[in-house]
Protein backbone atom coordinates (compact mmCIF):
# COMPACT_ATOMS: atom_id res chain seq x y z
CA UNK A 1 0.00 0.00 0.00
CA UNK A 2 1.12 3.54 -0.70
CA UNK A 3 0.13 5.33 2.44
CA UNK A 4 -0.44 9.06 1.98
CA UNK A 5 -2.74 9.54 4.96
CA UNK A 6 0.12 10.59 7.21
CA UNK A 7 -1.75 13.73 8.23
CA UNK A 8 -4.13 11.53 10.20
CA UNK A 9 -1.44 9.26 11.59
CA UNK A 10 1.88 8.12 10.20
CA UNK A 11 2.22 4.61 8.84
CA UNK A 12 4.30 2.52 8.92
CA UNK A 13 6.06 3.18 12.20
CA UNK A 14 9.81 2.65 12.43
CA UNK A 15 10.76 -0.89 13.43
CA UNK A 16 12.34 0.46 16.63
CA UNK A 17 8.91 1.81 17.63
CA UNK A 18 7.05 -1.45 17.18
CA UNK A 19 9.85 -3.32 18.95
CA UNK A 20 9.73 -0.91 21.88
CA UNK A 21 5.96 -1.31 22.22
CA UNK A 22 6.35 -5.07 22.16
CA UNK A 23 9.26 -5.00 24.56
CA UNK A 24 7.40 -2.75 27.00
CA UNK A 25 4.47 -5.17 27.10
CA UNK A 26 6.67 -8.23 27.39
CA UNK A 27 9.39 -7.03 29.72
CA UNK A 28 8.40 -3.77 31.37
CA UNK A 29 4.70 -4.22 31.81
CA UNK A 30 4.45 -2.99 35.38
CA UNK A 31 2.75 0.17 36.57
CA UNK A 32 5.35 2.96 36.39
CA UNK A 33 5.92 5.18 39.40
CA UNK A 34 3.75 3.11 41.68
CA UNK A 35 5.93 0.38 43.15
CA UNK A 36 9.50 -0.28 44.14
CA UNK A 37 10.11 -3.56 42.33
CA UNK A 38 12.49 -3.74 39.41
CA UNK A 39 9.92 -3.90 36.66
CA UNK A 40 8.02 -0.89 37.98
CA UNK A 41 11.30 1.02 38.16
CA UNK A 42 12.12 -0.01 34.57
CA UNK A 43 8.70 1.19 33.47
CA UNK A 44 9.25 4.52 35.24
CA UNK A 45 12.57 4.78 33.46
CA UNK A 46 10.83 4.41 30.09
CA UNK A 47 8.53 7.30 30.93
CA UNK A 48 11.38 9.48 32.10
CA UNK A 49 13.54 8.76 29.04
CA UNK A 50 10.70 9.73 26.76
CA UNK A 51 10.11 12.95 28.72
CA UNK A 52 13.80 13.74 28.51
CA UNK A 53 13.98 13.12 24.78
CA UNK A 54 10.84 15.15 24.12
CA UNK A 55 12.19 18.03 26.23
CA UNK A 56 15.42 17.95 24.23
CA UNK A 57 13.64 17.79 20.90
CA UNK A 58 11.66 20.95 21.63
CA UNK A 59 14.28 22.71 23.79
CA UNK A 60 11.92 22.64 26.77
CA UNK A 61 13.16 23.80 30.17
CA UNK A 62 13.16 20.40 31.81
CA UNK A 63 11.59 16.94 31.45
CA UNK A 64 8.98 17.70 34.11
CA UNK A 65 7.42 20.26 31.78
CA UNK A 66 6.57 17.44 29.38
CA UNK A 67 3.10 16.00 30.03
CA UNK A 68 1.91 12.80 28.41
CA UNK A 69 -1.58 12.93 26.98
CA UNK A 70 -3.69 10.59 24.88
CA UNK A 71 -3.32 12.73 21.76
CA UNK A 72 -3.11 16.35 20.69
CA UNK A 73 -6.83 16.86 21.28
CA UNK A 74 -6.49 15.98 24.97
CA UNK A 75 -3.51 18.32 25.28
CA UNK A 76 -5.46 21.17 23.65
CA UNK A 77 -8.51 20.51 25.83
CA UNK A 78 -6.31 20.64 28.93
CA UNK A 79 -5.02 24.08 28.00
CA UNK A 80 -8.29 25.51 26.71
CA UNK A 81 -10.49 24.26 29.55
CA UNK A 82 -7.83 24.66 32.19
CA UNK A 83 -7.09 28.29 31.38
CA UNK A 84 -10.35 29.84 30.21
CA UNK A 85 -13.06 30.77 32.69
CA UNK A 86 -16.30 32.72 32.69
CA UNK A 87 -15.83 36.10 31.06
CA UNK A 88 -12.61 35.13 29.28
CA UNK A 89 -12.13 35.51 25.56
CA UNK A 90 -9.94 33.49 23.21
CA UNK A 91 -8.66 34.04 19.68
CA UNK A 92 -8.07 31.30 17.14
CA UNK A 93 -7.09 31.25 13.48
CA UNK A 94 -9.47 30.53 10.61
CA UNK A 95 -7.59 27.28 9.93
CA UNK A 96 -8.19 25.56 13.28
CA UNK A 97 -9.07 21.93 13.74
CA UNK A 98 -12.16 20.79 15.64
CA UNK A 99 -9.79 19.92 18.51
CA UNK A 100 -9.68 23.66 19.15
CA UNK A 101 -13.06 24.74 17.85
CA UNK A 102 -15.24 22.26 19.71
CA UNK A 103 -13.82 22.79 23.21
CA UNK A 104 -14.32 26.53 22.70
CA UNK A 105 -17.89 25.98 21.51
CA UNK A 106 -18.49 23.83 24.59
CA UNK A 107 -17.13 26.60 26.82
CA UNK A 108 -19.63 29.09 25.44
CA UNK A 109 -22.19 27.79 27.92
CA UNK A 110 -19.72 28.67 30.71
CA UNK A 111 -19.50 32.27 29.54
CA UNK A 112 -16.32 31.97 27.46
CA UNK A 113 -16.27 33.71 24.08
CA UNK A 114 -13.91 33.47 21.14
CA UNK A 115 -13.09 35.23 17.88
CA UNK A 116 -11.63 33.89 14.67
CA UNK A 117 -8.68 35.75 13.16
CA UNK A 118 -8.52 35.35 9.39
CA UNK A 119 -5.43 33.77 7.98
CA UNK A 120 -4.20 35.63 4.93
CA UNK A 121 -2.41 33.21 2.57
CA UNK A 122 1.24 34.14 2.04
CA UNK A 123 0.91 37.46 3.83
CA UNK A 124 2.25 37.29 7.40
CA UNK A 125 1.68 40.97 8.07
CA UNK A 126 -2.01 40.75 7.27
CA UNK A 127 -2.37 37.54 9.29
CA UNK A 128 -0.73 39.11 12.34
CA UNK A 129 -2.90 42.16 11.90
CA UNK A 130 -6.00 39.93 11.91
CA UNK A 131 -4.91 38.53 15.28
CA UNK A 132 -4.20 42.01 16.60
CA UNK A 133 -7.70 43.13 15.64
CA UNK A 134 -9.34 40.03 17.14
CA UNK A 135 -7.70 40.55 20.54
CA UNK A 136 -9.70 42.51 23.09
CA UNK A 137 -9.32 43.43 26.76
CA UNK A 138 -10.84 40.11 27.83
CA UNK A 139 -8.58 37.94 25.68
CA UNK A 140 -6.71 35.52 27.89
CA UNK A 141 -5.57 32.88 25.43
CA UNK A 142 -4.68 32.65 21.75
CA UNK A 143 -4.66 29.17 20.24
CA UNK A 144 -3.18 28.76 16.82
CA UNK A 145 -2.29 25.88 14.57
CA UNK A 146 1.29 25.84 13.39
CA UNK A 147 0.15 24.64 9.98
CA UNK A 148 -3.20 23.83 8.44
CA UNK A 149 -3.87 20.11 8.49
CA UNK A 150 -5.82 20.50 5.24
CA UNK A 151 -3.96 22.99 3.08
CA UNK A 152 -0.51 22.93 4.64
CA UNK A 153 -0.29 26.70 5.11
CA UNK A 154 2.22 27.58 7.79
CA UNK A 155 1.24 30.40 10.13
CA UNK A 156 3.67 32.99 11.55
CA UNK A 157 3.22 31.53 15.01
CA UNK A 158 6.37 32.92 16.61
CA UNK A 159 5.31 36.44 15.67
CA UNK A 160 1.75 35.86 16.86
CA UNK A 161 3.15 34.48 20.12
CA UNK A 162 5.35 37.56 20.48
CA UNK A 163 2.32 39.77 19.91
CA UNK A 164 0.50 37.89 22.68
CA UNK A 165 3.44 38.40 25.04
CA UNK A 166 3.22 42.17 24.47
CA UNK A 167 -0.47 42.12 25.44
CA UNK A 168 0.08 39.74 28.37
CA UNK A 169 -1.97 36.99 26.71
CA UNK A 170 -1.05 33.33 26.82
CA UNK A 171 -0.25 31.55 23.56
CA UNK A 172 -0.94 27.90 22.81
CA UNK A 173 0.54 26.23 19.74
CA UNK A 174 -1.21 23.34 18.05
CA UNK A 175 1.75 21.53 16.53
CA UNK A 176 -0.14 18.37 15.53
CA UNK A 177 0.97 18.66 11.92
CA UNK A 178 4.42 20.10 12.47
CA UNK A 179 6.12 18.33 15.38
CA UNK A 180 8.83 16.18 13.85
CA UNK A 181 8.40 17.82 10.45
CA UNK A 182 9.29 21.44 11.20
CA UNK A 183 11.93 22.47 13.77
CA UNK A 184 10.31 23.94 16.90
CA UNK A 185 12.30 25.42 19.75
CA UNK A 186 10.74 26.63 22.98
CA UNK A 187 13.96 28.25 24.10
CA UNK A 188 13.58 32.03 24.10
CA UNK A 189 10.17 31.49 22.53
CA UNK A 190 6.92 33.26 23.48
CA UNK A 191 4.98 30.01 23.06
CA UNK A 192 3.48 29.18 26.46
CA UNK A 193 1.94 25.80 25.65
CA UNK A 194 2.89 23.34 22.96
CA UNK A 195 0.37 20.63 22.14
CA UNK A 196 1.09 17.84 19.74
CA UNK A 197 0.24 14.31 18.75
CA UNK A 198 2.77 11.57 19.35
CA UNK A 199 1.51 9.40 16.50
CA UNK A 200 2.02 11.73 13.54
CA UNK A 201 5.39 13.31 12.71
CA UNK A 202 6.92 11.89 15.88
CA UNK A 203 6.17 8.35 14.64
CA UNK A 204 4.88 7.08 17.99
CA UNK A 205 1.88 4.78 18.42
CA UNK A 206 -1.70 6.02 18.49
CA UNK A 207 -2.89 7.00 21.95
CA UNK A 208 0.10 9.24 22.58
CA UNK A 209 0.34 13.02 22.70
CA UNK A 210 2.29 15.73 24.45
CA UNK A 211 1.58 18.94 26.27
CA UNK A 212 4.72 20.95 26.98
CA UNK A 213 4.37 23.83 29.40
CA UNK A 214 6.73 26.70 28.73
CA UNK A 215 5.53 29.25 31.28
CA UNK A 216 4.85 29.61 35.00
CA UNK A 217 1.07 29.54 34.68
CA UNK A 218 -0.33 26.05 34.68
CA UNK A 219 -3.84 25.17 33.50
CA UNK A 220 -6.20 23.55 35.99
CA UNK A 221 -6.11 19.78 35.72
CA UNK A 222 -9.17 18.34 34.01
CA UNK A 223 -8.77 14.95 35.65
CA UNK A 224 -7.80 14.22 39.22
CA UNK A 225 -6.77 10.93 40.73
CA UNK A 226 -3.90 8.67 41.67
CA UNK A 227 -0.48 9.77 40.51
CA UNK A 228 1.63 7.45 42.63
CA UNK A 229 2.95 10.54 44.38
CA UNK A 230 1.93 12.35 47.59
CA UNK A 231 -0.71 9.71 48.14
CA UNK A 232 -1.64 10.88 51.63
CA UNK A 233 -2.69 14.24 50.22
CA UNK A 234 -6.39 14.49 49.34
CA UNK A 235 -5.92 17.12 46.70
CA UNK A 236 -4.26 16.77 43.32
CA UNK A 237 -0.51 17.49 43.44
CA UNK A 238 0.34 20.81 41.81
CA UNK A 239 3.74 19.62 40.67
CA UNK A 240 4.44 18.85 37.04
CA UNK A 241 3.99 16.43 35.38
CA UNK A 242 1.94 14.69 38.11
CA UNK A 243 -0.75 17.37 38.08
CA UNK A 244 -1.95 16.17 34.67
CA UNK A 245 -1.09 12.49 34.75
CA UNK A 246 -3.62 10.78 36.97
CA UNK A 247 -4.26 7.12 36.40
CA UNK A 248 -2.16 4.40 34.84
CA UNK A 249 -0.32 5.76 31.80
CA UNK A 250 -0.02 4.26 28.33
CA UNK A 251 3.39 2.76 29.01
CA UNK A 252 3.74 0.75 25.81
CA UNK A 253 2.64 3.75 23.78
CA UNK A 254 5.11 6.00 25.54
CA UNK A 255 7.87 3.43 25.01
CA UNK A 256 7.07 3.56 21.31
CA UNK A 257 6.87 7.34 21.30
CA UNK A 258 10.31 7.50 22.88
CA UNK A 259 11.73 5.48 20.00
CA UNK A 260 9.78 7.60 17.52
CA UNK A 261 11.33 10.75 18.93
CA UNK A 262 14.76 9.15 18.78
CA UNK A 263 14.10 8.17 15.16
CA UNK A 264 13.22 11.79 14.31
CA UNK A 265 16.25 13.09 16.20
CA UNK A 266 18.57 10.69 14.42
CA UNK A 267 17.24 11.61 11.01
CA UNK A 268 17.26 15.31 11.87
CA UNK A 269 14.11 17.41 11.53
CA UNK A 270 15.70 19.69 8.93
CA UNK A 271 16.50 16.62 6.80
CA UNK A 272 12.99 15.26 7.21
CA UNK A 273 11.50 18.61 6.26
CA UNK A 274 13.72 18.87 3.17
CA UNK A 275 12.97 15.32 2.04
CA UNK A 276 9.23 15.52 2.56
CA UNK A 277 8.99 18.94 0.95
CA UNK A 278 10.79 17.65 -2.14
CA UNK A 279 8.22 14.84 -2.40
CA UNK A 280 5.32 17.22 -1.87
CA UNK A 281 6.67 19.53 -4.56
CA UNK A 282 7.04 16.63 -6.95
CA UNK A 283 3.46 15.62 -6.25
CA UNK A 284 2.23 19.18 -6.66
CA UNK A 285 4.07 19.57 -9.97
CA UNK A 286 2.57 16.39 -11.34
CA UNK A 287 -0.94 17.29 -10.20
CA UNK A 288 -0.68 20.81 -11.56
CA UNK A 289 -0.04 19.38 -15.03
CA UNK A 290 -3.21 17.28 -14.95
CA UNK A 291 -6.27 18.66 -16.58
CA UNK A 292 -9.26 18.60 -14.22
CA UNK A 293 -7.19 18.63 -11.02
CA UNK A 294 -8.01 21.58 -8.82
CA UNK A 295 -5.24 22.69 -6.44
CA UNK A 296 -5.88 25.24 -3.75
CA UNK A 297 -2.46 26.53 -2.83
CA UNK A 298 0.73 27.71 -4.44
CA UNK A 299 3.53 25.21 -4.97
CA UNK A 300 4.56 24.32 -1.39
CA UNK A 301 7.88 25.45 0.02
CA UNK A 302 9.35 25.29 3.50
CA UNK A 303 8.92 28.99 4.18
CA UNK A 304 5.17 28.98 3.76
CA UNK A 305 3.95 25.40 4.01
CA UNK A 306 4.26 21.92 5.36
CA UNK A 307 4.19 18.97 2.93
CA UNK A 308 0.41 18.63 2.75
CA UNK A 309 -1.40 18.68 -0.62
CA UNK A 310 -5.15 19.15 -0.93
CA UNK A 311 -6.88 18.81 -4.26
CA UNK A 312 -10.07 17.89 -6.05
CA UNK A 313 -10.90 16.39 -9.40
CA UNK A 314 -13.39 18.36 -11.42
CA UNK A 315 -16.85 16.73 -11.42
CA UNK A 316 -15.83 14.00 -8.98
CA UNK A 317 -16.68 13.86 -5.31
CA UNK A 318 -13.61 13.94 -3.08
CA UNK A 319 -14.73 10.78 -1.26
CA UNK A 320 -15.20 9.06 -4.60
CA UNK A 321 -11.66 9.92 -5.68
CA UNK A 322 -10.29 8.60 -2.38
CA UNK A 323 -12.30 5.39 -2.77
CA UNK A 324 -11.00 4.92 -6.32
CA UNK A 325 -7.43 5.48 -5.16
CA UNK A 326 -8.01 2.92 -2.43
CA UNK A 327 -8.95 0.41 -5.15
CA UNK A 328 -5.42 0.91 -6.42
CA UNK A 329 -3.98 0.45 -2.91
CA UNK A 330 -3.37 4.12 -2.28
CA UNK A 331 -4.48 5.56 1.07
CA UNK A 332 -5.51 9.21 1.21
CA UNK A 333 -8.12 11.07 3.21
CA UNK A 334 -11.05 12.91 1.71
CA UNK A 335 -13.75 15.13 3.20
CA UNK A 336 -13.42 17.88 5.76
CA UNK A 337 -10.50 16.49 7.78
CA UNK A 338 -12.12 17.60 11.08
CA UNK A 339 -11.37 21.18 10.07
CA UNK A 340 -14.61 22.76 8.84
CA UNK A 341 -13.29 26.25 9.58
CA UNK A 342 -10.39 25.78 7.17
CA UNK A 343 -12.72 24.45 4.48
CA UNK A 344 -15.17 27.32 4.98
CA UNK A 345 -12.26 29.71 4.70
CA UNK A 346 -11.10 28.14 1.43
CA UNK A 347 -14.61 27.66 0.05
CA UNK A 348 -14.37 23.87 0.00
CA UNK A 349 -16.83 23.17 2.81
CA UNK A 350 -19.38 21.74 0.36
CA UNK A 351 -17.01 19.48 -1.53
CA UNK A 352 -14.26 18.71 0.93
CA UNK A 353 -10.87 17.90 -0.60
CA UNK A 354 -8.63 14.92 -1.16
CA UNK A 355 -5.56 15.22 1.02
CA UNK A 356 -2.20 13.57 0.44
CA UNK A 357 0.47 13.82 3.11
CA UNK A 358 3.88 12.23 2.71
CA UNK A 359 6.19 10.76 5.35
CA UNK A 360 9.82 9.67 5.43
CA UNK A 361 8.70 6.24 4.24
CA UNK A 362 7.37 7.55 0.93
CA UNK A 363 9.61 7.44 -2.13
CA UNK A 364 9.65 9.30 -5.42
CA UNK A 365 8.43 6.10 -7.09
CA UNK A 366 5.41 6.13 -4.79
CA UNK A 367 4.63 9.68 -5.89
CA UNK A 368 4.99 8.66 -9.54
CA UNK A 369 2.63 5.72 -9.03
CA UNK A 370 0.14 7.96 -7.23
CA UNK A 371 0.18 10.52 -10.05
CA UNK A 372 -0.12 7.86 -12.75
CA UNK A 373 -3.05 6.27 -10.93
CA UNK A 374 -4.84 9.55 -10.48
CA UNK A 375 -4.31 10.29 -14.15
CA UNK A 376 -5.94 6.96 -14.98
CA UNK A 377 -8.88 7.72 -12.69
CA UNK A 378 -9.39 11.09 -14.34
CA UNK A 379 -9.10 9.60 -17.81
CA UNK A 380 -11.86 7.12 -17.09
CA UNK A 381 -13.99 9.36 -14.94
CA UNK A 382 -16.86 9.60 -17.45
CA UNK A 383 -16.97 5.84 -17.56
CA UNK A 384 -17.02 5.65 -13.75
CA UNK A 385 -19.89 8.08 -13.61
CA UNK A 386 -21.86 5.99 -16.11
CA UNK A 387 -21.28 2.85 -14.07
CA UNK A 388 -22.38 4.69 -10.99
CA UNK A 389 -25.63 5.81 -12.65
CA UNK A 390 -26.31 2.30 -13.98
CA UNK A 391 -25.81 0.86 -10.49
CA UNK B 1 24.82 7.17 60.85
CA UNK B 2 24.94 10.15 58.51
CA UNK B 3 22.16 11.34 56.28
CA UNK B 4 21.85 9.38 53.05
CA UNK B 5 18.35 9.91 51.68
CA UNK B 6 17.08 12.81 49.58
CA UNK B 7 13.31 13.05 49.14
CA UNK B 8 11.44 14.77 46.33
CA UNK B 9 7.96 15.82 45.31
CA UNK B 10 7.87 13.92 42.05
CA UNK B 11 9.39 10.86 40.46
CA UNK B 12 10.55 12.99 37.52
CA UNK B 13 12.56 15.13 39.93
CA UNK B 14 14.11 12.01 41.42
CA UNK B 15 15.26 10.85 38.00
CA UNK B 16 16.39 14.30 36.94
CA UNK B 17 18.50 14.58 40.09
CA UNK B 18 19.92 11.10 39.66
CA UNK B 19 21.05 11.99 36.11
CA UNK B 20 22.46 15.26 37.33
CA UNK B 21 24.49 13.56 40.05
CA UNK B 22 25.70 10.98 37.56
CA UNK B 23 27.21 13.80 35.51
CA UNK B 24 29.11 14.79 38.64
CA UNK B 25 30.13 11.18 39.18
CA UNK B 26 28.12 10.84 42.35
CA UNK B 27 26.38 7.50 42.82
CA UNK B 28 22.69 7.86 43.57
CA UNK B 29 20.25 4.99 43.70
CA UNK B 30 16.54 5.39 43.25
CA UNK B 31 14.68 3.71 46.11
CA UNK B 32 11.18 3.66 47.52
CA UNK B 33 10.84 6.09 50.37
CA UNK B 34 10.25 4.21 53.65
CA UNK B 35 6.59 4.42 54.66
CA UNK B 36 7.29 6.38 57.85
CA UNK B 37 8.79 9.17 55.74
CA UNK B 38 6.30 9.03 52.91
CA UNK B 39 3.72 11.45 54.29
CA UNK B 40 4.40 14.02 51.62
CA UNK B 41 7.03 12.55 49.36
CA UNK B 42 6.36 11.22 45.86
CA UNK B 43 7.17 7.74 47.07
CA UNK B 44 10.66 7.57 45.63
CA UNK B 45 13.92 9.02 46.92
CA UNK B 46 17.60 9.03 46.11
CA UNK B 47 19.98 7.06 48.26
CA UNK B 48 23.36 8.80 48.27
CA UNK B 49 25.94 7.12 50.45
CA UNK B 50 29.00 9.18 49.48
CA UNK B 51 29.44 12.94 49.01
CA UNK B 52 25.94 13.55 50.35
CA UNK B 53 26.31 17.29 51.09
CA UNK B 54 27.84 17.91 47.69
CA UNK B 55 24.98 16.03 46.04
CA UNK B 56 22.43 18.10 47.93
CA UNK B 57 24.14 21.30 46.86
CA UNK B 58 24.20 20.26 43.22
CA UNK B 59 20.49 19.45 43.26
CA UNK B 60 19.58 22.69 45.02
CA UNK B 61 21.76 24.76 42.71
CA UNK B 62 19.95 23.30 39.72
CA UNK B 63 16.60 24.49 40.96
CA UNK B 64 15.18 21.08 41.76
CA UNK B 65 13.10 21.25 44.91
CA UNK B 66 14.19 18.89 47.66
CA UNK B 67 11.44 17.91 50.04
CA UNK B 68 13.70 16.74 52.79
CA UNK B 69 16.57 14.52 53.82
CA UNK B 70 16.75 11.57 56.15
CA UNK B 71 18.89 8.78 57.43
CA UNK B 72 17.84 5.28 56.55
CA UNK B 73 19.42 1.92 56.82
CA UNK B 74 19.14 0.24 53.43
CA UNK B 75 21.65 -2.53 54.03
Amino acid sequence: MIYLDNGATTFPKPRSVTQAVNNALLKKGANPGRSGHKMSMKAAEVMYNCRKNAAELFDADSPEKVIFTLNCTTALNTVIKGILHKGDHAVISSLEHNAVLRPLEALKSNGVTYSVADYEPYDDEKTIDSFRRAINEKTRLVICTHASNVFGYKLPVERIAALCRIYGIMFCLDAAQTAGVVPISLKDSCIDFLCTAGHKGLYGPMGTGLLIINCDTTPESLIQGGTGSMSSQRTQPELLPDKYESGTPNLSGIAGLNEGIKFVKNKGIANIERYEMRLAQRLYDKLSRMKDVILYTNRPDSDTSVPVISFNVKDLDSEYVAAKLSDYNIAVRAGLHCAPLAHEFMGTDETGTVRAVVSVFISEEDINYFAATLYKIIKFKKQYKKVEINN
Amino acid sequence: MEKNLIMFNSLTQVMQSRDLLKKHRIDARMVRTPSRLRQKSCGYSLLVTHRFDEALNIINNNGIGVLGTATVDFR
